[in-house]
């Protein structure tokens, strides 16, 4: 075996997935990005307006509006979901039954689709027929309008997806916990290291792929948060938990303006990239940094 | 390589299409929901009750009339536009669409639908038929787009029950305000005596509500919502007198202001408010309520259309319509369709029975349609509806749009006139940018 | 080396919280299931019948009325195990090449793939729609399966997972004059048992769910998913008039993620009990 053909053998396993990926998502993309010059519905032949859509999208009110509830809400999600799915991994990493049908549980919230979620929460939310509602007028308390009040929807709607997206993560970070080889354990139990020093010395840095990597495609993810503010409130009220993706959807959709929604795609594209790509650079930085020790 | 798996793609993709029977195939797509557990075989339309069962009889009844002729019938789920403009993108749409008479101008407008007079006049419907409520539906520019099939607009749901506890029945019906002034002088009296709020109003994630009210206190000042076709112009003085008002009904604790649509719902059956403004599609399910011993509803019902309060006595509206997309047909399908007309004409009274205000006028002058509950109250319906100009595009992304901000002028997030200021803006930021 | 699973007792107070928040996450899960027992009628205007029975399977009878719920059951099966596999297969296959071999343009490409994961769908959806009409793939099998085959997650997820595995195994097996694709396939494959089951289960819950792209590309009914099916088939104002059926629905269409979550729950936990990873 040459050299060469070492050398491009390794293309060829990722020629497949390349070729469907080059074709299915960076051509429409690359579409997008062409037709984002252009002023053009879904029907027309459109006209090319240069970078006008960018400098619509820049004076629109609502497109900031989206921007900020999204990283708002992003904000909001990230960070909780990665603490609990951690701590539940750390206490369910057990071969016992039980934790086998706690893990059960905590993850079937995922199996439902986003439109049966949005149903459920709406009657946990609702504050005059609603779970919540209840609880709270049981207390003797006024009943918060989740849905209907400005200050209150978004977290209700990071609450929503909090628990419906647990399972994934808390999964990720088991898979990552039984990677982690017994010997080391078994070292730290010789030197008689205290749980929360092993818990800081092996497991934590051991998590470290892992942690990064749920902080990262929840990150992702969570700012292309869409069907929970659509199905739940419509953006409302007043646009206060109009997310990015939903305003593109709606201007996609709604109102046929294929070149002004792909801007505004195109903008969400380069924000969600920059945030991805900063947090895999720190991550790389981290990563070499731990080899050269 | 590329070219190669695209050839193997597209030969997978190859599916049995033709169909083996010389029938003459329509291909219909509506949206109404699928009952064919119930109804699937039936043809029995007056048996039939819902949306979903009359219209699955109705076109059973059809094809068992027209045997030569199969109707495909392919449901989707509702509205079913964003679907129906991917096959339209793909340019393979169905040969009849369900479709609200707000949005036939966005496709008519890119000549994405046929005309429908040829069709009109092969099944003997003269358009002088159709109540002026549906006729005015349908048109743009002069043509019809679509053989119009029902009224639907917002109407005053009431609980009868708790406007005689509040003192405001006279001869067995309810007391509906005509003034402004005595507007608000019920509604204090309604919740002194009944503890409850005058009005249930569903003002979450429920734009058309809101923007029904705005346009039909807006057309009864007989202030022009849309003086050039892609122009808005709701903050104006008309407009904000109607934001204003109900501002501050809802400011008052007279009308609820947290609820979506299935909590204001769930409301009004459960008698917890005075009024539901809400559609004709309501109407059997409350109807039902009514008649059911035990119920807060039971004998305590009555609808009628929103009430007049400023200068002329109007209701905005809007309908379902069959419209016929632009493709490729042969005359035989054509005649069919011409025919599909005909028979969904002559049933109109049947379709009526879902609560919907029928189309043609004859119907409802009909004493059998007189004879069904509520339906007297709702006739003025057909005379005094009025749709937006046929000519005004994206009706469904500018109610939208509109609904969102008068919500946030009733609910007081902002102040009226930024509110209908911001909707102006938004709106005639898009339609500017139409070709 | 054996995988760790922790074998000290949880302390009560931490058993407590675990199970506190157990409640929470199956409370509304309950209360859908008691929903969707209950006859739509008497959910009418008063959610709260649903805690006194009678209870009746009336709602799932009824999905099984229509005809097409079988065929829709068979379109989702279809599809969502035909993108498990195609995902399982690319991505491991990509994963590989990227983790551990060298080839031109490796960095950039993987970068690339990257960048996958910060596009919206949304933001393409109209433009694939109007590529798959262009090769004529609507309402098909191919149609419906493809764009779940394109996301980056598997390979990132894959590239991950083999790159922690030791490289002197590959090693090993090359003195042993093993071609590249023999290590792939008998070394390394075996051994990312548990990274495969997690992305299976991930993708077709993704698959199954997926609403947007089927709903688009799949307009014939006879090629519905289950979930445009289940979609097309509500009446207008089911959340209030028809809600035990919804909810007979929404239980229908997850049992079989949650068979498929079991299924692959025993690979996890094997591989946890230290039989995989060696």
């Amino acid at each position: 075996m040459t050299r060469a053909e070492r050398r491009w053998d390794g293309l060829l396993f990722v020629a497949p997935f390349l070729l469907l990926y080059l074709l299915i998502l960076i051509y429409p993309l690359l579409r997008g990005v062409w037709l984002s010059l252009h002023s053009v519905d879904l029907f027309g032949d459109g006209r090319f307006v240069g970078l006008a859509n960018y400098a619509r999208l820049a004076a629109d009110p609502v497109f900031g509006q989206s921007l900020v509830n999204t990283f708002l809400i992003t904000l909001m999600i990230v960070p909780v979901l990665t603490v609990i799915a951690l701590a539940l991994a750390l206490a369910l990493n057990r071969a016992t039954r039980s934790a086998a049908i706690l893990r059960g549980v905590f993850f079937s919230s995922a199996v439902l689709s986003v439109t049966i979620v949005t149903l459920i929460w709406r009657f946990v939310l609702a504050p005059d027929a609603g779970l919540l509602g209840e609880l709270w007028t049981a207390f003797g308390w006024e009943p918060l309008p989740f849905l209907s009040a400005p200050n209150l929807v978004l977290p209700a709607l990071a609450i929503t997806t909090i628990w419906w997206s647990l399972g994934f993560p808390m999964l990720l970070f088991l898979a990552g916990l039984q990677q982690i080889p017994q010997d080391m354990y078994e070292a730290a139990a010789l030197d008689r290291a205290s749980k929360w020093t092993t818990f800081r010395r092996v497991t934590l840095p051991s998590l470290r792929r892992t942690t990064i990597l749920v902080i990262m495609l929840q990150t992702a993810a969570q700012l292309q948060i869409f069907g929970q503010s659509q199905l739940l409130t419509a953006g409302g009220p007043s646009g206060a938990s109009r997310t990015a993706v939903l305003f593109l959807f709606e201007t996609a959709f709604g109102r046929w303006e294929l070149g002004y929604a792909s801007a505004a795609a195109e903008i969400l594209f380069l924000i969600i990239l920059a945030v991805t790509l900063t947090q895999y650079w720190l991550t790389g930085r981290a990563r070499e940094g731990e080899d050269g020790r | 390589m590329m070219r190669l798996l695209l050839a193997v793609l597209a030969a997978l993709a190859l599916g049995s299409c033709a169909q083996a029977d010389d029938k003459t195939h329509i291909y219909l797509q509506r949206f109404f929901g699928e009952c064919g557990a119930e109804y699937g075989g039936r043809t029995d339309v007056s048996k039939a009750e819902g949306e979903c069962g009359i219209v699955t009889t109705l076109v059973n009844k059809f094809n068992a009339e027209n045997p030569d002729v199969q109707v495909d019938v392919n449901v989707i789920a509702w509205p079913g536009y964003p679907q129906l403009t991917a096959q339209m993108a793909a340019r393979d749409p169905p040969d009849l669409v369900t479709m609200h008479s707000g949005v036939m101008s966005d496709y008519a407008a890119k000549g994405l639908l046929e005309p429908v007079e040829p069709y009109l006049q092969r099944a003997g419907i003269n358009a002088a038929d159709f109540t002026p409520a549906s006729r005015d539906a349908v048109a743009i520019k002069g043509r019809a787009y679509g053989l119009p099939w029902d009224t639907h607009g917002g109407l005053y749901h009431v609980n009868t029950g708790l406007f005689r506890e509040a003192g405001l029945m006279r001869g067995g019906e309810p007391i509906l305000p005509t003034s402004p002034e005595e507007f608000f002088a019920h509604a204090r009296q309604f919740r002194e005596r009944t503890g409850k709020p005058y009005l249930i109003q569903s003002l979450v994630g429920d734009p058309a509500g809101a923007a029904r009210s705005l346009y039909t206190y807006m057309m009864a000042q007989g202030a022009p919502i849309f003086p050039e076709p892609d122009r808005l112009r709701v903050n104006t003085p008309e407009g904000r007198r109607v934001a204003d008002f109900f501002r501050r009904l809802t400011a008052e604790g007279l009308g609820t202001s947290n609820m979506d649509t299935p909590a204001a719902i769930a409301a009004f059956m459960n008698g917890e408010g005075g009024i539901y403004p809400t559609g004709t599609w309501m109407i059997g399910q409350f109807q039902e309520e009514s008649e059911t011993p035990g119920r807060p509803l039971y004998r305590s019902y009555a609808v009628y259309p929103f009430p007049h309060l400023w200068g002329e006595h109007v209701a905005s509206v809007g309908g379902h319509a069959w419209v016929v997309p632009a493709r490729e047909r042969t005359d035989k399908q054509r005649q069919a369709i011409a025919r599909f007309f005909r028979f969904m004409a002559a049933h109109n009274y049947d379709w009526a029975r879902t609560g919907h205000l029928p189309a043609f006028a004859a119907v409802v002058a009909s004493p059998r349609f007189r004879a069904l509950p509520q339906r007297d109250n709702i006739a003025p319906l057909g005379t005094i509806g009025r749709s937006l100009p046929g000519t005004v595009q994206r009706q469904s992304a500018v109610e939208g749009i509109v609904g969102e901000e008068m919500s946030a002028a009733i609910t007081g997030q902002k102040s009226s006139t930024r509110a209908l200021a911001d909707a102006d803006r938004r709106v005639n930021e898009f339609l500017a940018e139409l070709q | 080396m054996a995988a760790s699973v922790a074998r000290d007792r949880l302390p009560p107070l931490v058993w407590a919280a675990v199970l506190i928040g157990a409640a929470i996450m199956v409370a509304p899960l309950i209360w859908t299931l008691l929903l969707s027992l209950k006859s739509n009628t008497e959910l009418v205007g008063n959610s709260g019948a649903a805690l006194q029975p009678p209870y009746t399977l009336g709602n799932y009878v009824a999905i099984f009325g229509s005809s097409s719920t079988t065929r829709w059951l068979l379109n989702s099966a279809v599809v969502s195990l035909g993108t498990t596999a195609g995902v399982l297969i690319l991505a491991s296959l990509a994963g590989y090449g990227f983790a551990r071999l060298d080839f031109p343009f490796r960095r950039s490409l993987f970068v690339l793939v990257l960048l996958g994961l910060a596009i919206p769908s949304q933001a393409v959806i109209l433009h694939q729609h109007q590529l798959f009409a262009d090769l004529g793939l609507h309402n098909s099998y191919p149609g419906l399966i493809l764009p779940g085959l394109i996301g980056p997650f598997g390979v990132f997820f894959m590239t991950q997972y083999m790159r922690a595995i030791p490289k002197e195994l590959d090693e090993a097996a090359m003195l042993d004059g093993a071609s590249r694709f023999t290590i792939f396939w008998r070394v390394i494959l075996p051994l990312t048992v548990p990274a495969q089951s997690t992305l299976a289960v991930f993708t077709f819950l993704g698959s199954w769910n997926d609403y947007w792209w089927p709903l688009i590309s799949a307009t014939r009914s006879d090629m519905y998913t289950l979930t445009v099916g289940l979609a097309a088939s509500q009446m207008n104002y089911a959340q209030t008039s028809g809600l035990g059926f919804l909810m007979a629905q929404a239980v229908f269409a997850s049992i079989p993620i949650f068979m498929v979550y079991i299924i692959f729950q025993k690979q996890i936990v094997r591989a946890m009990a230290g039989a995989a990873l060696k």
